[in-house]
């Protein structure tokens, strides 16, 4: 079982994908998780506190914004952590952990800089491009459990 | 007790950056309630393509649906609460055009804000109070007359100002830097009841505002205590005699300062801060003391001068300073560097604050630097305006809190 | 700032989503119920939110997508279901991630699709989706074709 990174990170179809093809996707809701069942001090919503940001300068620097910097204390290890990735490009409609265009390029390009197999794909439109679309996932976790 | 103000929010980030717990708090500190306009992905679809600001970030292209949802009437509010990262680039456009939009749009009070993770409820607090009392005590806030004997009180960062009003008419004034807040207050109570010729008992409301207010007003019995954004706005439509129709208030403070947009002496749009002292009135003071003025003679000797002669458009108030002893050592006259300093400070608030309100004649200049004829006047330049400083303007807070306090006078 | 003390501590839950002609939210739930032990569930709109430990949780969502292994969908999710931080009820509106899922839902007619097409036919026989990352351009041939089209 590969861990794998998946873009946009609060994805339903990829976590579901991930999961049903045998490996684990690392998202989004995993690292609030993480955050809402730890104690410390109150932080509604998410339990992210002022502390975060300052996590994040190990990603992105002090003058980069600090709902950045939150957010990639949340995606950063992650991104350290994955040993593969699929990424949509066109996920312009995933708001919340996902809501920052900025964040969400740099993440993009941290993973990019990872040598790991990635996969590049964009939403289906139909039920043709919706066949490609989950065979090439299914084609590329498969390939990750014969390298592993 | 009367159920909260609802403040809608529209934001990116708070969240992530660990501060909504902060805003949250702000507004149940002055009994607001923060809530999310409901929309649908088709809304959001619908109104991102129809605002037609095409920017990337979703959680923007959710705010600009909120925002569309409350003027459309489809989500109800009392007053709404922009906030977005500060150096965000891209916030900063999606903030600035929502306020407008929902300014022009709507009869919603917005204040915008661009916080960092440093931001607490205590920053935030005076701009959700202004907010909640835009939204709930409009009534108090169309007064246009006083009446009775009333004093008024602001207990201010840097001054301490009192003014007794009987029938419409200032009878007495009070005026002294704030060391202790509590005798600084008594001082200039005492000074205004004397100079009026009016003892404490004849006295039949009392207001408090600026940074002191709480306190003062409790130890006094204040009968108002109210944030000097919606009574700075009142005292100063009221003194420059302008209470109806649009207009600009803008407040150079001596740790803050505020830009007002004024619709019939209700505050539609505002801002409160500024990044560093050098865009407020404590650099004029740091100036005046290095030119060795008085802070009264500031102003006289800026107008003689011409501040182009002398680079000084810094940031920060270390900068600034170095600017100003740079010029001396190389031979600037006080003049000049006297007018730069002006000059500075109202570029620096044209720059930080003005740009995020809606600028409408009246503008009207208030608080203790009015007074400085060289900042008004390198202000009146900038924004190519007349300005208008009302009397009594140093007291502005005073005026407006004796003003707003003769709602509370009881009919024996 | 006050101290903040976490509840359920230890447990998952998971959003199971269904989207399909046959199988319903209410006959999820059902079947969730038969099987739960110790998990918390709770019917939406679109499926079921469950809690609980995570090979309950695990055991609960593998059997429930049974009913329909084409149509049923699942993802974690961060907090437990009717959480106050992220309740409708209290925010006024859908918490920003629910829109996301809206979008994705509207995608899995396209992945059922797809999912019942490979039980059939090996995905290795499909091509591969044109490289999303560089667009093409337009030979000049193609281009030749295209004026060629438009003379009258």
């Amino acid at each position: 079982m590969a861990k794998v990174f998946i873009y946009p990170a609060t994805s339903l179809i990829l976590t579901d994908m991930v999961t049903r093809f045998g490996h684990t996707p690392l998202s989004s809701a995993v690292a609030i998780r993480e955050r809402i069942q730890t104690a410390g001090l109150e932080s509604v919503p998410l339990q992210i506190t002022p502390e975060e940001p300052k996590k994040g300068l190990r990603w992105a620097a002090v003058e980069v914004p600090s709902g950045v910097r939150g957010r990639m204390a949340l995606y950063g290890p992650m991104i350290e952590e994955c040993e593969a990735a699929i990424i949509i490009n066109d996920a312009d409609m995933a708001f919340g952990c996902m809501g920052c265009a900025r964040t969400n390029e740099l993440i993009k390009f941290l993973i990019r800089q990872k040598e790991i197999p990635i996969l590049d794909l964009t939403y289906p439109k139909d039920e043709t491009e919706g066949v490609t679309f989950v065979a090439a996932i299914k084609r590329f976790l498969s390939e990750l459990e014969v390298k592993q | 007790m009367t159920p909260p103000v609802r403040i809608a929010q529209l934001s990116c980030g708070p969240d992530y950056s660990g501060v909504q717990q902060e805003i949250n708090e702000a507004a149940a500190a002055v009994n607001g309630e923060i809530f999310f306009p409901d929309v649908a992905l088709k809304d959001i679809t619908r109104d991102f393509a129809s605002f037609g600001l095409d920017v990337r970030s979703p959680d923007l292209k959710l705010a600009i649906s909120r925002a569309k949802a409350l003027v459309d009437g489809r989500v109800d509010a009392d007053a709404v609460f922009i906030a977005t990262c500060f150096r965000c680039a891209e916030a900063a456009i999606v903030r600035n055009e929502l306020r407008r939009y929902i300014h022009e749009h709507s009869k919603l009070p917005v204040v915008s804000y661009s916080f960092t993770e440093r931001t607490t409820a205590g920053t935030l607090l005076t701009r959700m109070e202004a907010l909640t009392t835009i939204a709930r005590r409009r009534a108090l806030l169309a007064r246009e007359t006083q009446q009775g004997i009333t004093l008024g009180l602001d207990s201010g960062s840097a001054t301490t100002k009192a003014v007794v009003m009987k029938d419409n008419r200032i009878i007495g004034t009070g005026w002294q830097p704030t060391t202790e807040v509590m005798k600084s207050a008594d001082e200039v109570i005492t000074h205004a009841l004397k100079e009026a010729g009016i003892k404490r008992e004849e006295i039949q409301a009392v207001g408090t505002t600026g940074y002191g207010r709480f306190l003062v007003g409790k130890t006094i019995h204040a009968d108002l205590i109210q944030e000097e954004l919606t009574v700075n706005s009142k005292g100063a439509v009221y003194l420059a005699d302008r209470q109806h129709g649009p207009a600009t208030v803008i407040d150079i403070g001596g740790m803050d300062n505020k830009a007002i947009s004024v619709m019939d002496g209700i505050p539609g749009t505002f801002t409160m801060g500024g990044i560093c002292a050098v865009a407020s009135g404590r650099f004029l003071e740091m100036t005046a003391k290095r030119l060795g003025v008085e802070i009264t003679e500031l102003g006289p000797l800026a107008m003689k001068g011409i501040g182009r002669r002398v680079p000084m458009n810094s940031y920060c108030i270390v900068f600034g300073t170095q600017s100003l002893v740079n010029a001396l050592a190389t031979g600037s006259t006080r003049e000049d560097v006297a007018a730069a300093a002006c000059h500075s400070v109202a570029e620096q608030v044209f720059e930080q604050q003005l740009q995020e309100v809606d600028i409408k004649e009246p503008v009207i200049m208030v608080g203790g630097t009015s007074l400085i004829e060289g900042l008004v006047f390198a202000m009146g330049e900038l924004l190519k305006v007349k300005i208008v400083v009302p009397p009594y303007s140093q007291y502005i807070g005073a005026v407006g809190s004796a003003l707003l306090a003769s709602g509370f006078i009881k009919d024996d | 700032m006050t101290d903040y003390q976490p509840a359920h501590v230890g447990t998952v839950t998971k959003y199971v989503v269904v989207e399909s002609f046959t199988v319903t939210p209410a006959d999820l739930a059902v079947r969730a119920y038969e099987i739960s032990q110790g998990v918390m569930i709770k019917e939406t709109c679109f499926g079921l939110v469950i809690m609980g430990r995570e090979e309950e949780v695990n055991r609960i969502t593998n059997e429930v997508r049974k009913l329909d292994p084409d149509h049923i969908f699942v993802k974690d999710r961060g907090f437990p279901p009717g959480d106050p931080r992220r309740c409708r009820a209290n925010l006024g509106g859908a918490r920003p991630g629910f829109h996301g899922i809206e979008y994705e839902m509207t995608i899995l007619p396209y992945i059922s699709h797809a999912l019942e097409t490979l039980a059939t036919r090996d995905a290795k026989t499909v091509p591969a989706p044109a490289d999303v990352r560089t667009r093409p351009k337009l030979d000049i041939y193609t281009l030749k074709k295209m004026i060629d089209a438009q003379e009258p």
